[in-house]
């Protein structure tokens, strides 16, 4: 039996055991959490990131390198038996390599390739009108939101005192939160779809999605608005400037930083919302892309196809097999990048900003 | 002291002229511009409600004439006559239910072949066949009367339209064409008469049914085992008492009136208590959101048993237990999940997880779990599961904060006498948190409530209210939930049709549901805070 070190030290006993085997029990309950988040995450990386990278295809013109996954259309792919081989083609090649087996077959006098092939919509091409699209969502409605939530954040921390009023917009701001997505959807339909007649479009989805983060960047700009001290208010409201000034000059300036990477989280969830888009702003395929149009009037009056949806598309209004499979990983591998990288991006820069701002 | 006696005030020596807007300066202007954003919640909260009401409220009229139709047609009637047929299918269900087990106790604990055992079954299926048919009478009138009150409710419809046609070109002052349309009204009770006239019919043909099933049904074969023996005489006995309905069916029958009026509050009543949801069908469309709510319900729970534990030991163990380095490690790893859009969890529940689960279930030596094994791949535990991982993260959050919010003197006083660090947490910190956990577990389950895409990928979408007689091996069975119908429905219903009233109701209902568990919350936290002094 070996001696404790000193004579202080902790004996063993039956309730330091106990207590032992229960920090251990918590330790394995959070990485449980963690360890099914990284399956998640990590299933659809290995599976999705074929599809990326068979995708990388060389070209003749700058910059000599693309990816057709990325940035071509969704298109059909054909599945089908040619000399005995097992030929997959996008709908575009398909019928080009049908012209032509025909052409061929009729130069020699034979009669016209049969040609039995197994479709599969959206399986083929790539996704570059939703990237296209979930950008375009983004931008508008964080525009919006910001503008919005941002104004609101400096009026409930610099300009309101603790009424009735203002703490009934508390209120009103923590149950906006809890609305679920799919209420706002239904919202969105019935006031900017259907009461507007802005049809299913882009400004819908803006103004849909920027209503649902709205108290996300509120509150996320009170946090920062509150970080800055209160000397920097004083030390300019003393020396003669107005509040305005005061708040556009000393404290603003100070809080944009924070206010901008703790709204990278909410643009995270407008990325990632599906529910809202649904019937406001997204389309299941569209041809042209959103700079396609007519008159710049137009471009505001579209509908757009977006991530999510699409992955909500392929993942449940066509069947699962190998064909498939590839177009289904590769546009949620593609698309959890995205946020991943915008909600990485907001948590690093956060912890950086913490440490650099110490008043 | 009149205000003309007092001085006038010399004009301030420094006063510069300020540029004025609606007689506001510059400065209220800002004032008034920040104000009016900050409204914005407020509004945004108004204009939801007053959108999904504009949109819904039509519902209960629509769904009101909806009632009254299904009445004046005579589908009302004709439902009696076929409850009692369904009734007769689901015995006839038990009996094959019987037949199976029968069959399977004789090749699993007799060693019979299969085709010796179907041969000592003969006597059985005798029994059953003669006891299926004997339905035939009833069921031949049902068809018969299908057929009427669908073309009574056809007729119906087709008149409601035209008159709707008619009102239109009145409005645009388009007489003539107005004057073209034909509209006959429909007049019920000559309409109704060869379905009312049909009552003589069916009292001979429900006697004689009731009859033979009597006599079949004491003439019951025996069977080889006690335990299947019991069943056996159960189902002589759910016979009987399904024979004892009988009078009750034909007095309602009797009694049944066209003309009964069909109160309004009916039209309520049957949407909150309505056990079915049943649209598109060419006899009765039916709007009930009980099986919605009981499936977005059963989900949540799962999702909560699943995650409280989950999230709430995670946030002990970062805020109380876990050293400095691996705080740091775990928070935005865990944030990091929350980022995990909701949709791409639900394609991984359809890709992945949904098969997974249907695989343990199917391994032999789990069987003992309730439920296992499971058939669907896509169910409310497949749903459940994923949601967990979405609550998960809000729950952890909430969770630490609260227990962050714990005082430091708490702890160090805990100590101070003498107790273990285990102790600790789990008499003074968690207690002394509890409101904010609780908070925290209710804005979770909010969050679970509101999800959308993984139970419309995931949970199954069976509209029907899950079988809670299996026990806990209800959580295997496919569901549907409010968020999930409204997302699957919307995009095909008729705008301004009943069945797109009724989505915004279930709309409507869901937003209540979330601003009270919202509601409920900050009332938790609130009342239960514990602090110093």
């Amino acid at each position: 039996m070996s001696l404790p070190l000193h004579p202080f030290a902790a004996k063993p006993s039956r309730a330091r055991s106990a207590e032992k085997s229960v920090f251990w029990i918590f330790r394995l309950t959070t990485y449980l959490v963690l360890a099914c988040g990284a399956f998640v995450f990590g299933d659809i990386v290995v599976k999705g990131s074929g599809t990326i990278i068979n995708g990388v295809k060389t070209t003749d013109y700058f910059p000599y390198v693309t990816n057709t996954f990325i940035f071509e259309s969704p298109e059909s792919l054909y599945v089908f038996e040619h000399d005995g081989k097992k030929v997959e083609m996008g709908d575009k090649d398909y019928r080009a390599f049908r012209e032509a087996e025909e052409a061929k077959a009729k130069k020699d006098g034979r009669p016209a390739p049969k040609f039995k092939a197994d479709s599969y919509v959206y399986s083929a091409g790539g996704i570059w009108p939703c990237i296209v699209g979930t950008v375009l969502l983004v931008v508008g409605s964080m525009t919006i939101a910001l503008l919005l939530g941002v104004s609101s954040a400096i009026y409930l921390n610099e300009y309101a005192h603790d009424t009735r009023i203002v703490r009934f917009i508390r209120l009103s701001i923590l149950n906006l939160a809890g609305v679920p997505s799919i209420v706002f959807g239904l919202f969105g339909f019935g006031m900017f779809v259907i009461f507007f007649g802005w049809n299913v479009s882009l400004l819908s989805g803006w103004f849909t999605l920027a209503f649902m983060v709205l108290p996300v960047v509120i509150t996320a700009s009170e946090e920062a608005l509150k970080a800055v001290p209160k000397g920097f208010r004083e030390g300019s409201l003393a020396l003669g400037a107005t509040k305005w000034q005061t708040i556009r000059s000393n404290v603003l300036p100070y809080a944009l930083p924070g206010i901008l990477t703790s709204s990278i989280l909410g643009i995270a969830r407008v990325a990632g919302e599906t529910a809202p888009i649904m019937f406001t702003a997204a389309y299941v395929v569209r041809d042209k892309l959103p700079w396609e149009v007519d008159k710049l009037g137009d471009f505001f009056f579209q509908g757009v196809m977006a991530l999510p949806y699409h992955i909500y598309v392929v993942s449940s209004k066509i069947p699962q097999n190998e064909y498939t499979e590839r177009v289904q990983y590769g546009t949620a591998f593609v698309f959890l990048l995205i946020v991943a990288l915008i909600a990485t991006t907001s948590i690093v820069l956060r912890n950086k900003l913490r440490s650099r701002y110490k008043w | 002291m009149s205000s003309e006696s007092a001085p006038a005030v010399p004009p301030f020596a420094i006063e510069k002229a300020r540029t004025r807007l609606f007689g506001l300066t510059l400065d209220e202007c800002i004032h008034a511009f920040f104000g009016g954003s900050a409204c914005m919640a407020v509004v945004v909260l108004t204009l939801i409600t007053v959108f999904l009401f504009r949109e819904g409220a039509d519902f209960f009229g629509k769904n009101h004439d909806n009632l009254r139709i299904y009445r004046q047609a005579g589908l009302e009637y004709v439902d009696y006559i076929r409850q009692q047929e369904r009734d007769h299918t689901a015995l006839t269900r038990y009996l094959s239910d019987l037949r199976l087990r029968t069959l399977r106790y004789l090749t699993a604990e007799k060693g019979l072949t299969v085709a010796q055992a179907n041969a000592r079954l003969a006597g059985f299926d005798d029994f059953a066949g003669r006891y299926g048919d004997a339905v035939e009478p009833v069921r031949g009138l049902v068809s018969d009367l299908t057929e009427t009150a669908t073309a009574i409710k056809t007729k119906y419809t087709v008149n409601e339209d035209a008159k709707e046609g008619r009102r239109q070109l009145l409005a645009e002052g388009k007489k003539d064409e107005a004057a073209a349309i034909t509209i006959q009204d429909v007049d019920f009770k000559t309409e109704l008469a060869p379905i009312t006239g049909t009552l003589p019919l069916y009292k001979e043909a429900s006697a004689t049914f009731s009859k033979n099933l009597g006599e079949i049904v004491a003439g019951a074969p025996v069977l080889p085992a006690p335990e299947l023996q019991a069943r056996m005489v159960k189902f002589q006995e759910l016979t009987r008492d399904y024979l004892a309905t009988f009078p009750e069916t034909l007095h309602a029958l009797e009694q049944w009136d066209y003309a009964k009026p069909v109160p309004f509050t009916q039209a309520f009543t049957a949407f909150f208590f309505g056990h079915e949801w049943l649209t598109a069908s060419f006899w009765q469309d039916w709007y009930g959101v009980v099986p919605l709510l009981v499936g977005s319900l059963l989900v949540s729970v799962i999702a909560l048993c699943l995650a409280v534990p989950l999230g709430v030991g995670a946030a002990i163990y970062v805020n109380q237990i876990a050293s400095p380095r691996e705080q740091k490690l775990i928070k935005p790893a865990i944030e990091f999940i929350s980022a995990i859009p909701s949709v791409v969890l639900g394609f991984f529940g359809i890709a992945v997880l949904g098969q997974t689960l249907r695989a343990i279930s199917q391994v032999a030596w789990l069987d003992w779990i309730p439920g296992f094994p499971f058939a669907e791949r896509l169910n409310a535990l497949t749903a459940g599961c994923l949601l967990a991982l979405i609550a998960v993260p809000t729950i952890f959050t909430l969770a630490e904060d609260a227990i962050n919010n714990v005082p430091r003197a708490f702890k160090e006083a805990s100590f101070a006498l003498g107790a273990s660090r285990m102790q600790t947490i789990i008499r003074i910190i968690v207690p002394a948190s509890l409101s904010g956990i609780v908070s925290a577990v209710l804005l979770g389950l909010g969050r679970v409530v509101g999800e959308t895409m993984v139970v419309l990928l995931c949970a199954g979408n069976r509209i029907a209210i899950p079988d809670f007689t299996a026990g806990l091996a209800v959580v295997t069975q496919p569901v549907h939930t409010m968020t999930g119908i409204i997302a699957q429905e919307m995009g095909e219903v008729v705008r301004g049709s009943i069945h797109y009233r009724a989505l915004f109701v279930v709309g409507i209902v869901l937003f209540f549901l979330a601003l009270l568990i919202n509601f409920l919350a900050q009332k938790i936290v609130r009342k239960y805070r514990i602090s110093i002094g």
